[in-house]
């Protein structure tokens, strides 16, 4: 499972992100895909890294990252949301939004947040 | 929107008035600016305009007897030559040549909601084969006031019921800055391009151009914080009031929540549309600020920032609303086009603000910024203004350098020449409209892309 291969135009602009943590967490989303379509599989599990790698680079529910790594973080979760967008079922694309949901209102909030990546896969073993 | 007229007749031949039948059809549509369009579902019933004085219909009904006599030997009054007759098929040879003397529908113009009519006209249904029950379709076209008015209303209840049901400490920023107001020009466009297809539902509209909203909304509470802005339509900004660590988790759950929202309205073509958009416009703001204090700058970045920072946004909102009424793609294309050229321009407009009094905004904001706005282009290259402004920009940039930049930008032809190009754009949006068809609302569309550029004078 794990030769899952990561589509690279995906990775545009955010290149220098593949070696600094997101090549690790796609590589643990890989194992969550398995239910989908050989071709999905990757985007996916892309999307799920993009995202947990976007709030962590954002600082979310910690300290407020900088300007110009906050838009990256942007740019890292609009990507994911737009992989979904083109690739997930709806189940798996709502149980996404929900977790970031989650995740954003108990920072918002000064509240412990849930695990990121434990929200994320379990959002992609939504039906 | 479309209607028909029921009559009765009950003579032969005879004029009735429908004028202000079809002044009912106006006001129960709402329309304010544009056409009423009549057409007689009927062969022997005729549409005329001309005035309702009693002697003179009775000079009309003369002129039609004359001109086509009852029983003067029509071939169509000969039975045993024509197949498939009816059994009550009337002897009306005569009806259908006085018909064919007048006109079977006519075109009103309607202004400030009224039927723009001479003092002495009148519109007649005129009844040529009496007496009947009888259909006039009616069909209106333009501005209507009270549909957008209401459409409007069903926005702003679609935010504040989102808002009333999210917790207080992501809600209470986000209302505060969506009850400040702001143009709403995105879910205009929404609804507007929502009812261009056959499936048109209000309701999922209002959905729809809410969660846009929102969405821009929680673009804006990042921007806010990139930029260092204190307030924004003159409230606190969210990173200002509460902190960066907020303003970033509002804009994440409103992000998350407003892609949500549109996810679940179960129409991947505007999920898609609208997550387009969202990675071109973060992607844009990286250039955005990446690009930030590289002057002069030239043209070509400038408008690939705006492309993807205003732009694709507005072309998203008019796709998506065309898509979610499963408007032909042909319509959809012309509308996400529209949509671009449109953002485009108001992106322009508002570069130009930053360099206007009288706009209600601090002067310079973006040249304290830094930011490649397009009036700096042109300023930069401006053989008389030139030199100076790109020496200026060179250098640090306290208040009187921005004062300075901005009377030299002020003085050149930077202003007209961004405005000139804003305009163009915009007639080239519109004529993208002229391409299909769009059930009457050409002239709201069109009324929404002059105004993006009307904001300076």
């Amino acid at each position: 499972m794990s030769a899952v291969q990561a589509p690279e135009r995906e990775l545009d602009r955010l290149e220098s992100l593949w070696a600094d943590g997101l090549s690790d967490a796609y590589h643990v989303y890989v194992d969550s895909v398995g239910r989908f379509a050989d071709d999905v599989q990757p985007k996916l599990a892309l999307a799920a890294a993009l995202i947990e790698i976007g709030v962590r680079l954002q600082g979310l529910g910690g300290r407020a990252a900088p300007a110009t790594t906050l838009l990256m973080g942007d740019l890292c979760l609009a990507r994911g949301s737009r992989l979904l967008a083109d690739h997930a079922p709806l189940a798996v694309q709502v149980a996404f939004a929900r977790a970031i949901e989650s995740v954003s209102s108990a920072a918002a909030a000064e509240q412990p947040a849930p695990v990121t990546r434990l929200l994320l896969q379990a959002s992609l073993g939504a039906r | 929107m479309r209607n028909r007229i029921e009559l009765a007749s009950t003579h032969a031949t005879e004029f009735i008035d429908i004028t202000g039948r079809i002044q009912a059809e106006i006001d129960r549509a709402g329309l304010r600016d544009g056409r009423v369009h009549l057409q007689s579902l009927h062969t022997t019933l005729g549409i005329a305009i001309n005035e309702n004085e009693p002697l003179l219909l009775g000079d009309f009904k003369s002129l039609l007897e004359r001109l086509a006599p009852q029983g003067a030997g029509y071939d169509h009054d000969d039975f045993t030559r024509r197949f498939e007759i009816e059994t009550d098929e009337p002897v009306n040879g005569h009806a259908h040549c006085r018909q064919l003397l007048l006109s079977a529908f006519a075109t009103l113009l309607v202004e400030e909601g009224r039927l723009v009519l001479g003092r002495w006209q009148s519109v007649f249904a005129v009844e040529l084969d009496g007496p009947r029950r009888r259909q006039v379709a009616v069909q209106v076209e333009g501005e209507f006031a009270r549909r957008r008015e209401s459409a409007e209303a069903l926005v702003e209840l679609e935010l504040a019921r989102q808002l009333m049901v999210d917790p207080e400490a992501v809600a209470t920023p986000m209302r505060r800055l969506v009850e400040a107001g702001g143009k709403r020009i995105r879910p205009k466009l929404v609804q507007l391009t929502a009812g261009i297809g056959p499936r048109n539902d209000a309701l999922r509209a209002a959905e729809l151009a809410a969660a846009v909203e929102l969405l821009h909304n929680a673009t804006l509470i990042h921007d806010d914080y990139v930029d260092e802005s204190t307030h924004r339509r003159g409230r606190p900004t969210v990173a200002a009031a509460e902190g960066p660590e907020r303003a970033i988790a509002v804009g994440d759950y409103y992000f998350a929540k407003a892609t949500r929202l549109i996810a679940e309205m179960g129409n991947p073509g505007v999920t898609s549309a609208v997550a387009e958009a969202l990675e071109a416009i973060c992607a844009a703001q990286i250039d955005d600020v990446a690009l930030r204090g590289a002057y002069p700058g030239d043209r070509e970045s400038y408008l690939r920032v705006v492309r993807g920072k205003t732009a694709s946004l507005f072309a998203a909102a008019c796709a998506s609303g065309a898509l979610l009424s499963d408007a032909a793609p042909e319509v959809v294309g012309a509308l996400r086009r529209f949509g671009d050229l449109v953002g485009t321009a108001f992106q322009m407009a508002d570069d130009m603000v930053d360099f206007s009094p009288s706009s209600g905004k601090p002067v310079g904001l973006d040249v304290r910024q830094k930011v490649l706005s397009l009036p700096l282009i042109y300023a930069a290259e401006d053989r008389m203004v030139g030199p100076e402004v790109r020496r200026l920009l060179a250098g640090a940039l306290g208040d009187a350098e921005i004062g300075r930049v901005t009377e030299l930008v002020t003085e050149s032809d930077a202003l007209p020449r961004v405005r000139r190009e804003a305009e163009a754009l915009v007639e080239e949006a519109v004529r993208e409209l002229e391409t299909v068809e769009l059930d009457g609302l050409r002239p709201t569309l069109v009324d929404i892309a002059r105004s993006a550029v009307d904001r300076v004078s």
